[in-house]
């Protein structure tokens, strides 16, 4: 017990068979039935629970696949024969480029994300996410910034330069597509990292009471390291993306020789993102797979351990294979040894999670259930696409077939087996708890025999097709080079399969108003999330139970009836408002009641705004850019000034099972700490990046700096850094005291941060740093607009503070928002200590 | 709230904190090594490579630098392995929600780790072996 909660934990067997007095259940059911209730008519789009908006993010994101898949057909119709001029070459290259860049931005990802959100509360017996409304945020992110990139190709304005953007083509090229991807790309990667952040802190801290993190669902370990991988890959990108806009936008020359600049570094940055990446759609799909063969073997996994082992080495070792999409461009041999070594390591945490499930099957007593069949052909076609990962990671073999139609056969084999197949027959497993509903099985067998058949015959003579010699994203080729046939053959397979997941669509969304409903655990599975409610109830779980076993509804045959009946944790809503139980990370001991927020319109207004500062940018339009960016700033400002960190009624309200747990935390035991942390590890990735960008120009070039260059005044540095670190130290003080003097160091903190950034500027602007001269000062001025950037966001931070303290939001005793505050300005105070040294220090000794 | 009282987290980290290291402590170890590997071979090759590319001290360098990796990785590996404590009870399952199953279990998975982490770091060094300039 820890000295704030009260009561007996864990609990006795006794006071478990205890039963509840009906009239008591009803009562409770009928309160937490009507917090939970979603919003009525069209108010229904306003609702933030994760079981609304998992399902539209899933839609939205299948949505997206479609597209994406019909430009690939497209694509497969023009190569079907030699010659053809079914579409034009820069038609073509725009689809090319979105068939990619949809795939995996608004496809593979966020597919992800989508059913995390949608099923991993019921997974952890939780009642929502922690955070739901930034969960909504995102998705409405993700659909503006999607449509917005996808439509482009109605307007003949798509990226088509590749799903990479490589400078100089990205750079050279005329129109607005690049801008277009650049700009609607980083938005929604903004989102995917919000949902990163919300689902890392939905499995360390929402598991219920006692599944501790040796017998948690895998699942929740994939999303574990998933989540951490999205933290560390993205910014990298994000960086790049920072980069080429400032070039294409301001000539500030990142990638331009001629000045300085280095098209190399797009490639590092892109590909530092790039492969993890795709680590980042498999394992979500192998945790799905993790759920579904124990439920058909029928017994628990087998090797927890290993397939732990699995996820997180896989997690660590991504990291270190980006280069193998680089072995062409000529970097020293010994380099590409490295990450060649790197890249087959990789094979051994990958291979071991699939041994792990065929033992798991092979010591079951395996029952051929529908979704099986998905995860079997995943398994076969998976296996197909590593072996030809482990021919391309060697680097004689990879300048054969670089850029052919051998890595266009091998990147499908594992995206289909490593990806597709499992994420559908997931879809199929978990669509009684999504839907209370069941798909068809005799329309499943059709479209996975079509879709199994149509990839094999796609893919398969790809690898053909590549070693005749075949390039990637050509629109056309001559009749004489022996690929006709075979690029026949691919088209026709490709129909075949679009047919096949044509039917799956089809049955996923064809009315199923008259079946009846689906028994509660159709496939008798063992964890949490088959104790839904059929049919459906908003409040996820009746009541949140104590576990202590991984498969809890084989392990603990009592407890599907004691959560019916109200009997384990938070079985009420007397206050009326949405309410779901925080535990620690390790043991998941119960540790406080976390308020939630519900339905409303201000995140959609947030998504919209922010919306608008990424998209004007696209069009040069910059007023109305600033002006979107305060706006979301505000909305974001109000959402939270309004709906979170709410000063309770009470200290400590009962939980349950005779527990008195607190009502607000503050600090590290907060959930919204956790989420501040873990974003600005993000954010602090994004910024090494940066600082990776300074010495990687200091290796690949002999001028950098180039001779002659000024340097930023050292004085100006010194004082505009030692202002910053003014102001963290008095918000530091400010957190500690919480009181009146707070307000005053706040305000002082506010005017010295302020002050900080304007001598920070002036260090660079006095010595006539020109950012579009020659790249060293451009790389300057971005490592001083990056803090610039962050300043602003420190000041808003103190003065929300410096608000709150005034009205009263922010007491000594609760006082949540000072500690996040302060834990931005840590990060903040780094990021400036280091742009100092970089700025002022390192270019001195780099000549 | 409890600013400076230990919270029931804050005392399960002290309890666990050193499993927890544990279990990302070895993949840590080939992630530096690895990011050593490639930022020395690329600052060499540009800075100081001899008229032929060659690079001996390089690879002297990395190679004294794998072993200490190798032998960090070893320790790590040592100490989990008497975390897990498979001799005492032969359990490597690890299934019930109780304190030793969980202190075992991070136990066992660090171990694993340091034999992936371990396998990792020999790749890595392995063009040091095969290469002998940066051509």
């Amino acid at each position: 017990m820890t000295d704030r909660d009260q009561g007996t934990y864990p609990p006795t067997e006794k006071m478990l068979a205890q039963p509840v007095p009906d009239d008591v259940a009803k009562g409770q059911e009928e309160r937490l039935r009507k917090v939970w209730a979603q919003p009525p008519g069209w108010r229904y789009w306003s609702a933030v629970n994760n079981t609304e908006v998992g399902v539209w993010y899933c839609l939205t994101a299948t949505f997206f696949m479609l597209l994406a898949g019909i430009l690939a057909l497209l694509m497969r119709v023009q190569l079907a024969v030699p010659e053809n001029d079914f579409l034009d070459a820069d038609r073509y290259n725009q689809f090319f480029t979105m068939h990619g860049s949809a795939m995996m931005f608004l496809f593979a990802v966020p597919i992800f994300e989508a059913i995390s959100i949608l099923i991993l509360p019921s997974l952890l017996g939780a009642r929502d996410m922690p955070f739901p409304r930034l969960s909504a945020y995102g998705f409405w992110c993700f659909v503006i910034g999607g449509i917005f990139v996808m439509g482009s190709i109605l307007f003949d304005a798509a990226p088509n330069a590749g799903w990479f953007m490589y400078p100089p083509l990205s750079t050279e090229h005329g129109g607005i597509g690049t801008d277009i991807w650049l700009l609607g790309l980083s938005f929604i990667e903004v989102a995917s990292i919000a949902a990163a952040v919300e689902l890392i802190v939905g499995v360390l801290k929402c598991r219920p009471p006692g599944m501790r993190v040796n017998i948690m669902p895998l699942y929740a370990w994939y999303v574990l390291v998933v989540g951490g991988m999205i933290v560390f890959a993205f910014p990298p990108l994000i960086a790049g993306d920072f980069l080429l806009e400032m070039q294409r936008s301001f000539d500030w020359p990142f990638f331009d020789p001629e000045r300085g600049g280095d098209p190399m570094l797009w490639q590092h940055l892109f590909w530092i993102f790039g492969h993890p990446e795709v680590y980042i759609i498999f394992l979500p799909s192998i945790a799905v797979t993790a759920m579904i063969i124990p439920t058909a073997a029928r017994r628990p996994i087998v090797g927890y351990s290993w397939i732990v082992l699995s996820a997180v080495g896989t997690g660590f070792l991504s990291f270190g294979l980006w280069v193998h999409h680089m072995f062409a461009t000529g970097l020293p041999s010994i380099s590409l040894g490295f990450f060649s070594a790197a890249s087959e390591a990789v094979v051994l945490p990958t291979g071991i999670q699939i041994f792990a499930f065929v033992a798991t099957l092979m010591v079951g007593r395996v029952r051929m259930i529908h979704p099986m069949l998905w995860i079997a052909g995943a398994l076969a076609i998976f296996v197909a696409g590593g072996l030809t990962g482990v021919m391309v990671a060697i680097v004689p073999f990879d300048w054969q077939v670089h850029d052919t139609y051998f890595i266009v056969a091998h990147l499908h084999y594992t995206v289909f087996g490593g990806m597709l197949f499992p994420v559908i027959g997931g879809i199929y497993y978990f669509y009684p708890v999504i839907a209370k509903k069941q798909l068809s099985e005799r329309l499943g067998r059709w479209a996975f025999w079509l879709a199994f058949t149509g990839f094999n015959v796609t893919f398969l003579p790809m690898h053909l097709t590549g070693m005749r010699g075949m390039p990637r994203r050509v629109f056309t080729y001559p009749g004489d080079l022996g690929w006709n046939w075979l690029n026949m053959i691919s088209t026709i397979g490709a129909f075949v399969m679009a047919t096949g997941l044509l039917i799956f669509v089809y049955d996923l969304l064809r009315p199923k108003g008259k079946q009846p409903d689906p028994p509660r655990n159709p496939w008798d599975a063992g964890t949490l999330e088959w104790t839904h409610n059929v049919p459906a109830e908003s409040w996820g779980i009746r009541s949140i139970p104590y576990v202590n076993t991984r498969y809890p509804l084989w392990q603990q045959p009592k407890m599907q009836q004691r959560i019916d009946a109200g009997r384990y944790y938070l079985p009420d809503a007397q206050e009326g408002k949405r309410e779901t139980l925080v535990t620690s990370v390790i043991d998941a001991h119960p540790l406080h009641v976390q308020r939630v927020t519900g339905p409303a319109w201000i995140t959609i207004w947030a998504a919209v705004f922010t919306g608008g500062a990424f998209i004007f940018p696209t069009f040069h339009w910059y007023p109305p850019a600033i002006v979107s960016a305060v706006l979301a700033v505000a909305c974001v400002i109000y959402w939270n000034w309004t709906s979170t960190a709410e000063i309770p009624e009470a200290e400590t309200k009962d939980a349950g099972l005779g527990l008195r747990l607190p009502l607000y935390v503050s600090g590290p035991d907060a959930v919204g700490w956790w989420a501040v942390w873990i974003t600005m590890l993000a954010d602090a990735t994004a910024f090494s990046s940066l600082v990776f960008s300074v010495f990687f120009y200091w290796t690949a070039s002999t001028q950098f700096p180039p001779q002659g260059a000024g340097f930023a005044n050292p004085v100006l540095m010194a004082i505009g850094t030692g202002l910053v670190v003014a102001s963290w130290a008095l918000t530091a003080w400010a957190r500690r005291d919480a009181g009146r003097g707070a307000m005053a160091a706040l305000a002082v903190a506010m005017l010295a941060a302020c002050a900080g950034g304007g001598v920070l500027i002036l260090a660079l602007w006095l010595p006539d740093m020109d950012p579009t001269a020659h790249v060293y000062p451009a790389m300057m001025w971005a490592l001083v607009v990056w803090v610039i950037v962050h300043l602003i966001a420190g000041v808003v931070l103190q003065g929300y503070c410096l608000a709150g303290l005034a009205f009263g939001k922010i007491t000594r005793r609760y006082d949540a928002p000072l500690w996040n505050s302060l834990l931005f300005w840590h990060f903040l105070c780094l990021t400036v200590l280091v742009t100092g040294a970089m700025v002022a220090i390192a270019p001195r000794l780099m000549t | 709230m409890s600013h400076d009282k230990q919270t029931s987290d804050a005392r399960q980290f002290a309890e666990e904190s050193a499993s927890l290291t544990r279990i990302t402590a070895a993949p840590l170890a080939w992630a530096a090594h690895f990011a050593l590997c490639y930022g020395a071979a690329a600052v060499w090759c540009v800075k100081w490579p001899g008229p032929i590319g060659q690079m001996l001290p390089l690879r002297v360098g990395l190679g004294v630098a794998t072993v200490v990796a190798l032998a960090i990785i070893g320790w790590l590996g040592w100490r989990s392995w008497q975390q897990w404590d498979l001799l005492d009870d032969y359990d490597y399952e690890h299934e019930m929600g109780v304190g030793e199953d969980r202190h075992e279990f991070l136990g066992h998975a660090a171990f694993l780790l340091s034999i992936v982490s371990f396998v990792g770091v020999f790749f890595t060094s392995l063009p040091l072996i095969f290469a002998a300039t940066c051509r």
